[in-house]
């Protein structure tokens, strides 16, 4: 018989248990009296029940698991002795920066750790734009981004709707900065992108809103304590300003 | 002594290792024949799964430290499968068909079976008297989108949720591509059928 498209998905939820319990128990009562979408159901079942057939049988050679440790082993080995040399060099740095800089007025300093993460936000953004898309996940809808965040990030990133007031979201994005994953929303305004990457702040310092330019590109960066901002554009500095405003006023609500 | 960034003690970086295999240990690794099994229906072949699986566990190690806690399953499959792709676009280009062709191909074939009027629908008992190997071979001929689908749900028993945070789509598409599956395999089963 043929059932129509939105019968199908309610018996495919329905299968699937999927449908909340009062559709689930409308639903039997169409069962029962249409034996043609019964006998739909009961055929989509009877496949389910074929392909779990014989699954234990199907899993990989005892060997995998010892390679996999063997080679998770030695990974490690060369990820501590690669990952010293680049922090010691890079950590270096931000202690200057920290000890310059005492969690006040980062940027009136010359700071060459925060120079060094100005430099990363803004070649991220750069690639980004060079790309065929500048997102992962194209979404205007901040409760889509959100959860796409979560699983990818040890930290759950600030994500605000400006679309009323002139900034649509447009997607998101995962850059590395300084080798840790950190969230890249992607704001527009008229021809302009803004990228917003957030990175965990575990010092906990708070710190004033400080501006570098980088080949013509503005970088922002203020951090809430929790969070460190970092909001990149080719967009005019005041209208950076106004979009600054506006997303740490919602972050903070 | 040299802090990072993040606060971290450069020093501590040998004990953060040992966490790292620890973690890896307790989190990808008792999902390690699910690994196989969702591998080895996106590949096709045992041998691939298990270079596949492996590759992934290598990833799934370096980026453990981006689990953030919750389903540890749908984290370790949602790496297995991006292993998958990015495995066979580089060692099997011409298996991956783009979603587009796909949909046009997946159309084609469910008008024609849809056209077949008279022949009535697969029952239950039908394929419950097939061997277990025919279904999955029918399985194994659906387009990759869907085929993935349908895996996750029967063989992995994942939850709509779940599946959709696992291939980064939407929920909606998710219940049209599985409903889709289900009718082309029961399409095709039933073109197997004399």
């Amino acid at each position: 018989m043929s059932v129509s498209e939105q019968d199908e998905l309610i018996l495919n939820a329905y299968l699937d248990g999927e449908l909340a319990s009062i559709e689930a128990a409308r639903f039997e009562q169409r069962l029962a009296k249409q034996p043609g979408l019964a006998a739909e159901v009961e055929a989509r079942r009877a496949l389910r029940d074929r392909l779990r057939s014989g699954l234990a049988e199907d899993v990989p050679s005892d060997d995998l698991r010892r390679r996999i440790m063997a080679s998770v082993d030695s990974a490690g080995e060369r990820k501590a002795s690669s990952w010293a040399r680049s922090w010691s060099s890079l950590a270096a740095s931000f202690l200057v920066g920290a000890l310059l800089g005492g969690g006040l007025i980062f940027g009136a300093l010359n700071d060459q750790g925060r120079q060094d993460v100005a430099n990363q936000v803004v070649s991220a953004h750069i690639r980004a734009l060079m790309a065929p898309q500048s997102f992962d996940v194209a979404s205007s809808d901040r409760h889509t981004v959100k959860p796409w965040f979560a699983g990818k990030l040890a930290f759950a990133p600030k994500v605000v709707d400006l679309s009323t007031q002139g900034f649509p979201l447009v997607g998101a994005r995962i850059d590395v900065i300084g080798l840790e994953p950190v969230a890249s929303l992607v704001y527009s305004k008229g021809k302009h992108q803004i990228s917003v990457m957030e990175m965990p702040n575990p010092r906990g310092l708070t710190t004033q809103l400080t501006q570098h330019a980088e080949q013509g590109y503005q970088a922002l960066s203020w951090s809430d304590g929790k969070i460190t901002y970092w909001v990149v554009s080719d967009a005019a500095v005041e209208e950076l300003k106004t979009f600054v405003g506006l997303f740490q006023e919602l972050a903070e609500s | 002594m040299p802090v990072d960034w993040r606060g971290r003690h450069a020093t501590d970086l040998n004990v953060d290792d040992q966490t790292d295999q620890t973690r890896f240990v307790e989190v990808f690794l008792p999902h390690l024949d699910d690994a196989f099994r969702l591998a080895r229906w996106i590949s096709g072949s045992r041998a691939d799964a298990e270079d596949i699986v492996q590759e992934a566990s290598l990833r799934a190690f370096k980026g453990i430290r981006t689990f953030s806690g919750g389903n540890t399953r749908a984290w370790a499959l949602t790496i297995v499968r991006n292993t998958s792709y990015s495995w066979l676009a580089k060692n099997r280009p011409s298996t991956v068909v783009l979603t587009e062709d796909l949909d046009q191909h997946a159309r084609e074939k469910m008008e024609r079976a849809a056209g077949d009027g008279d022949v009535p629908t697969p029952e239950a008992a039908l394929i419950a008297k097939m061997e277990a190997e025919e279904v999955r071979n029918a399985v194994a001929a659906l387009p990759l989108p869907f085929r993935e689908v349908l895996v996750l749900r029967e063989i992995h028993d994942l939850d709509y949720r779940s599946i959709a945070d696992v291939i980064q789509v939407p929920i909606g598409t998710v219940m049209s591509r599985l409903a889709r599956a289900r009718k082309l395999i029961l399409a095709a089963l039933q073109e197997s059928t004399p």
